[in-house]
């Protein structure tokens, strides 16, 4: 029944009801941070850190939060981790940091962690939370990986910066620049709900399976 | 029943008051542990960045590590400061102690977007670059931003200012240099930053001797 559960949770997050290309949450850094994989490799981590632990903090105090200060202290929890990713990103890896710029501190504004605390954490049990938390930052990662990998490969002819395209390859600058994420992401919602979730269609259009408190009223099936 | 209500509603707003400090008092403790804790490595790293254009641009050949770098900038540079306390410019000293070899300046001024932050080195006869490092940018990433690629930075070594510029590609004599297409703007920018602040710089540097 739990494991059932957990698996459940796990392939809404990260198929189904994916925050990216389904619920279309956490636009922001997936147009600004894709244009070099390394910098979103650094991103997804710090996302899924503060995604799952922001989800277990938030379960563990769900019978405490009065219910009219909730966000103060949802909001104040997500801030403390993603001041946590900052600092660590900027004592051991300033590099990258230096190029996240101010996207590593913007992480509190990405609707994906507030939408899962308040959707989800709030009235699940704190394993049940972490395992949420965590999938939804492994479902945004995935996505924004592959965005990234494109993009690095057609704007600058290279992966984890090393060159892979030889010369003959005119590099697509329009790719580097946010306007080729547009492209990018719109494409791939149009390959994956095209071909991966045509029948899920049909589900998505009835009532009932809007889920409760969910941020986004027109997610498919999240009765979790 | 209003008058019983009365105190749990009090108790209730008290409690969600406490509950606030509370949890804000546990946060910023623990944030307030890790900054200390991270402190000194992070104002180590943003001073770093800095040393280590300077040593780059002077030519000199940058460690790997951030101690060896640090001890070779005590070396090295001599830091050559304004009364308010600011930087005017750097000297590179050919030996611990020794003479002065070359200067490195910063210099700053209005890219496309925003403002350029640079350090350049220049030989003693203050016209001959000895090489250019970006340290704040904000130009268009994939064109104006190219000015971060080594080929753009290591093509001002040994050139002389006045500067001026041929197209991206065309051979460039030792008073010009190439380019970066599609970003005229910021090419421009940083033909006439280099020209009047070295210009600058060099009036500076003869005044102060």
């Amino acid at each position: 029944m739990k494991s059932y559960k957990f698996r459940q949770v796990f392939k809404e997050n990260v198929g189904i009801n994916n925050p990216v290309f389904v619920q279309i949450l956490g636009i922001c850094s997936t147009l600004a941070v894709t244009n070099v994989l390394k910098n979103t490799v650094v991103m997804c981590a710090g996302l899924v850190f503060v995604t799952g632990l922001s989800n277990l903090t938030v379960s563990i105090l769900r019978k405490y939060i009065p219910g009219r200060i909730r966000m103060m202290v949802e909001t104040l929890i997500i801030a403390a981790y993603v001041i946590i990713v900052d600092v660590v990103l900027k004592a051991f890896i300033p590099d990258i940091s230096r190029q996240l710029g101010p996207y590593v501190g913007l992480i509190i504004t990405n609707c994906i962690i507030m939408g899962r605390a308040e959707a989800f954490a709030l009235s699940n049990p704190p394993t049940l939370s972490l395992v949420d938390g965590l999938s939804s930052g492994l479902g945004y990662s995935y996505v924004l990986l592959i965005i990234a990998f494109l993009r690095e490969l057609l704007g600058s002819g290279a992966i984890w910066g090393f060159r892979v395209l030889g010369d003959w390859w005119t590099n697509w600058n329009i790719m580097i620049m946010a306007p080729g994420a547009f492209f990018m992401l719109a494409l791939f919602i149009w390959v994956v709900k095209g071909n991966f979730m045509k029948e899920k269609q049909t589900a998505s259009a009835s009532p009932q399976a809007v889920s409760a408190g969910s941020p986004q009223p027109a997610s498919a099936g999240g009765k979790s | 029943m209003s008058e019983a209500k009365k105190p749990n509603k009090l108790r209730r707003s008290l409690f969600t008051i406490f509950f606030m400090f509370a949890v804000t008092l546990v946060f910023i403790a623990a944030l307030s542990l890790i900054y200390v804790l991270t402190r000194d490595t992070i104002r180590l790293n943003e001073s770093l960045v800095l040393k280590r254009a300077v040593l780059y641009v002077a030519g000199l050949e940058v460690p790997q590590t951030g101690i060896e770098a640090d001890a070779l900038y005590q070396e090295r540079v001599k830091e050559v400061k304004d009364q308010g306390g600011s930087v005017l410019y750097y000297e590179i000293l050919d030996s611990p102690g020794g003479a002065v070899q070359s200067y490195v300046v910063p210099v700053l001024g209005a890219g496309l977007w925003g403002e350029i932050g640079s350090v350049v080195g220049v030989e003693k006869d203050l016209k001959t670059l000895t090489g250019i490092e970006f340290i704040k940018q904000n130009e268009t990433p994939g064109l104006g931003g190219r000015i971060t690629e080594s080929w753009f930075k290591e093509q001002f070594r040994g050139k002389r200012w006045p500067l001026s510029v041929v197209p991206e590609g065309d051979p460039a004599g030792d008073q010009e240099f190439q380019a970066i297409t599609g970003a005229t703007n910021t090419t421009n920018g940083i033909r006439d930053i280099l020209n009047n602040r070295l210009a600058r710089a060099e009036q500076a540097i003869q005044a102060s001797q």
